[in-house]
């Protein structure tokens, strides 16, 4: 064990001699013939390996009407297949020791394993059966439709705040479907979806081509690559819907909204502002400055709000929160804030705390020192996302998928250190400004009517 | 074992499924390649002269370092007339030592790349952080100071006090904390272990002076251990470690007693917990189960994961894959130094109140009185043992691991031998484990949800149902 640890230290020293806090992984990519796209990165510190599997379809491309859908989909996923019925994935993978999930977010459905690496073998077969066609059985359909049913409850309507802050404000502060629709899903949406909806969407959008298959853990690159040739490369590709314009029409003034809850007892303030592309010049900043906000009780807005103001019990938040990671989204996203507050305050008194943190940051900037602690902080969450095989392969396969390559999964905790306070204030000037921002007030439906909204 | 943490995030949106039958497996699939070893962390134990226990596990190569500091006495210290204090104290740490403000904690740390957590669990209270290796002088300076040398702020107490009492309020409108503390007060009734929070009065009637106090009782570095796991050479981690804990010292006073052993007899009623507004009942059975280091702890994780504690268990079969009842039925195994407990937990919606209870009895007593199958039997075997290879990959994970086995008396060497128990477990054990720990009669049931609800849907059945003040 020792050794093989000091081997794979070796090759690390080897790979990133540049900057001193610099860390990468050996890792390679390669396209099969019918499109799926195959990253590897090795890691020999244990005997185990952790995969995922991309598909470029989440909820910002789920057809109208059928809101939810993508998700319910990620359910039929673990369903059976003609030659491995329901359950024969659950019980190959947990049988060879290992452990599965599945995501559905706004611009990928992944599906994850990891095992001790005697499994992967039929980890890869299984995940290639489900890639070529699935058992389309009305009778799991309606299960699993059940299922979700219980999921929504537990997540949204029996439990206080009902995830308001990430399925409510996108409602309101986005203006197209693709955007602002519930992801979760209407009940009668998801009461209406057909068996032959499913297999529309399979055939759709869970295409060879349309995939990011990464594999991390104790492998050699060419064994794997030659393993992931043997099972997948059969696969036909097919054609799959060119992607839609899901940008937004841009916010002209500020939009403000109140709400009740039937199970909190205290209230809740949840602000999003729109954040630019992910490429554009301005979106590190960005996520620099949402951080800077909210990352921790060194954070600004826990300074202020719950610390030196007292107008707050809690903050949470950042851009892209909390469906990700403030780099690793694919369109429209908010810098979100939720604030947990006093019940013997008014939302107007903890806004007015909260406007004063955001007017000092775009008039004056942090200092350097602000920067370098969120940037150290930002790079050791970072590399928490790469520490195991199951987390890796997941990043790794979104940034191919968003990107091509998986050059940012390495370079941005650097270049982070690149960010000036300078550009953080610009960027709180530019883009922290009430008519960029969507308010939501939440109170507890007993302590009556909401309070000084808009509307 | 822990199910990894990295898959409970916020609004993860999850999906499994279940063979019913032991199908042939597909005739194509091919079979599991030859097992590796799967190396346990390399522990180098040591001991400061001011018995401060030390172990650590050297990870180089990825620049992350988790530290992890446990304490003797958690809630089940806690003085009779401030039950859950350890929780306040836990927050208000932090807050301020002789030298440092809230804020410069705070900062330091978040520029090592870390944030303080400091959290009370029954029989310890657990300061950790996980920080990027580079920086670990800075942050092994922070935590030193922050064990040794708190100040408790009157300011800063008072603010935590209030808010401590906002989240209480709003902690009691979550059907899990809600049925969590039910179930500790009726399996345990007055022994401490059935503190699992502070209560209103507590929280108004802690002063800084009790925090002090208390802080000075249980944080000695005699009743402490520091765990660092993550990129660094030993001997310079113990030196630095040495250097700012060599001067802590313990006080002349005898350590707090462990709590005493608890009953092992749970009342098998059903125990309901008032929400109005609930569109589902949360449904908890609980049951007195093994200690760690018991002689069948391990057969109960391997009976627990047959029934409840997988993904392919019989229990997720029937309830979800099988009948649509639920989204989250969970069982798993709990432990506290002196006791240990055997939970099944899923929230169904409200309709399918009564049937789920039926469905969940029936499992547990179908455990209790068959033997698993060769294949059952195999596969959580394969599964805890795999699993526990994967979760010993999180340094933060390893580091909070070996201080929960410190404070159970056992030694580092635990860590590794857990699996090959897990390994060597046969039915006989298996069965012997179920029987004793799983039967239904053997546990007590906490209903959360809609009072009226629930006892229509419980009438039927031949158990007592009360509705808990």
């Amino acid at each position: 064990m020792k050794s093989i640890r000091n081997i794979f230290l070796s090759a690390l020293l080897l790979a990133a001699p540049l900057f001193a806090q610099q860390w990468k992984a050996p890792t390679g990519m390669k396209k099969l013939s019918n499109g799926l796209t195959v990253v590897v990165s090795e890691d020999h510190s244990a005997p185990t390996f952790g995969v995922c599997i991309s598909y470029g379809i989440g909820f910002r491309l789920e057809p109208e009407g059928r809101t939810g859908f993508a998700h319910l989909f990620e359910h039929m996923m673990f369903e059976g297949t003609p030659v491995a019925p329901k359950g024969t994935l659950i019980r190959v993978i947990e049988g060879g020791g290992g452990n599965l999930n599945g995501d559905t977010r706004y611009d990928y459905t992944e599906y994850i394993e990891t095992a001790p690496i005697s499994a992967i073998d039929p980890v890869l077969w299984v995940e290639a059966d489900r890639m070529k066609t699935l058992d389309f059985s009305p009778k799991n359909l309606e299960n699993q439709r059940k299922v979700v049913e219980e999921e929504v409850r537990v997540n949204v309507m029996n439990r206080p705040y009902g995830l308001f802050f990430a399925i409510d404000l996108p409602g309101k502060a986005f203006d197209t479907y693709p955007n602002a629709h519930n992801f979760y899903g209407d009940f009668k949406d998801l009461d209406a979806a057909k068996i032959d909806d499913v297999q529309k969407f399979y055939e759709q959008y869970y295409a060879p081509n349309n995939a990011v298959l990464a594999i991390v853990g104790d492998v050699k690159p060419d064994d794997i690559y030659a393993r992931v040739e043997k099972y997948f490369a059969a696969i036909p590709s097919r054609p799959t819907p060119p992607r839609p314009q899901v940008e937004e029409p841009s916010q002209k003034a500020e939009r403000r909204s109140a709400e009740t809850d039937k199970l909190a007892k205290v209230p809740a303030l949840a602000i999003g502002y729109r954040m630019p592309p992910r490429h554009s010049s301005d979106a590190l900043a960005g996520a620099v400055t949402g951080e800077l906000l909210h990352n921790g009780q060194a954070s600004l807005l826990y300074q202020a709000l719950v610390k030196d103001k007292q107008v707050a019990l809690s903050v949470d938040g950042g851009v892209n929160w909390p469906l990700g990671t403030p780099v690793e989204y694919n369109g429209p996203t908010l810098m979100t804030s939720f604030i947990v507050y006093p019940p013997n305050l008014k939302a107007d008194q903890v806004l007015a705390a909260y406007d004063a943190t955001i007017k000092q940051l775009a008039d004056k900037g942090p200092s350097q020192a602000d920067l370098d602690r969120i940037v150290a902080k930002m790079r050791s969450d970072l590399y928490d996302n790469l520490e195991i095989p199951i987390s890796r392969a997941s990043a790794l396969s979104h940034a191919v998928l968003f990107d091509g390559n998986f050059d940012s999964v390495y370079q941005v905790p650097e270049e982070l250190g690149k960010v000036t306070p300078a550009q953080v204030k610009a960027f709180a000037t530019k883009y922290l400004v009430s008519t960029n921002r969507t308010i939501i007030d939440r109170v507890p439906e007993a302590a009556g009517k909401p309070q000084g909204a808009g509307q | 074992m822990k199910i990894l943490h990295l898959l409970c995030a916020v609004a993860v949106l999850v999906s499994f499924a279940m063979a019913q039958k032991e199908a042939p497996l597909p005739k194509d699939l091919p079979p599991y390649g030859a097992e590796k070893p799967l190396a346990a962390p390399t522990v180098s134990a040591s001991k400061l002269d001011n018995g401060l226990t030390v172990w650590l596990v050297s990870e180089p190569g990825f620049p992350k370092l988790a530290l992890c500091v446990a304490v003797r006495g958690g809630f089940a210290a806690d003085p009779a007339d401030r039950p859950g204090i350890s929780q306040l104290l836990a927050k208000t740490m932090g807050q301020g030592t002789k030298t440092r403000s809230a804020k410069q904690v705070a900062q330091e740390l978040q520029g090592a790349g870390g944030d303080l957590t400091a959290q009370s669990r029954n029989d310890y209270i657990e300061v950790s952080t996980t920080i990027l290796s580079t920086k670990k002088d800075n942050a092994v300076a922070v935590l030193s100071d922050v064990l040794q040398n708190a100040s408790f702020p009157d300011a800063e107490v008072t603010l935590a006090k209030r808010n401590a009492a906002d989240e209480l309020r709003q902690r009691e409108s979550e059907p899990s904390f809600l049925a969590n503390r039910a179930m500790a007060k009726v399996l345990f009734g007055d022994h401490p272990y059935h503190v699992t929070a502070p209560t209103q009065e507590s929280i108004t009637a802690s002063t800084p002076d009790d925090l002090r106090k208390i802080y000075a009782q249980r944080f000695r570095p005699d009743q402490a251990i520091l765990v660092a796991v993550g990129d660094f050479e030993n001997n310079q981690m113990l030196g630095l470690i040495k250097a700012r804990f060599g001067s802590w010292k313990a006080p002349n006073e005898a350590p707090l007693a462990a709590p005493a052993t608890p009953s092992t007899t749970a009342q098998h009623s059903v125990f309901i917990v008032t929400r109005p507004g609930s569109v589902q009942t949360t449904l908890e059975f609980g049951a007195f189960g093994p200690r760690r280091g018991d002689p069948d702890y391990e057969a109960a994780e391997v009976a627990n994961a047959v029934y409840g504690g997988t993904f392919s268990s019989r229990l997720v079969a029937n309830i979800r894959e099988d009948k649509g009842y639920t989204y989250s039925p969970a069982s798993f195994l709990r432990q506290y130094r002196e006791s240990g407990m055997a939970i099944t937990r899923a929230d169904v919606r409200n309709e399918v109140t009564g049937p789920s209870f039926n469905e969940m009895t029936y499992e547990l007593n179908r455990l209790a009185t068959t033997s698993p199958t060769d294949e059952e039997l195999s596969k959580a075997k394969r599964f805890l043992v795999g699993i526990e290879a994967i979760q010993l990959q999180v340094r933060a994970a390893v580091a909070g691991e070996l201080a929960g086995i410190w404070v159970d008396g056992l030694p580092p060497e635990e860590i590794g031998v857990y699996g090959q128990k897990i390994a060597a477990t046969n039915t006989a054990d298996v069965d012997a484990a179920a029987r004793k720990y799983f039967p239904a009669a053997k546990a007590a049931i906490v209903a959360v949800g809609e009072e009226k609800v629930i006892r229509d849907a419980l009438a039927p059945f031949a158990i007592p149902v009360q509705t808990m003040q």
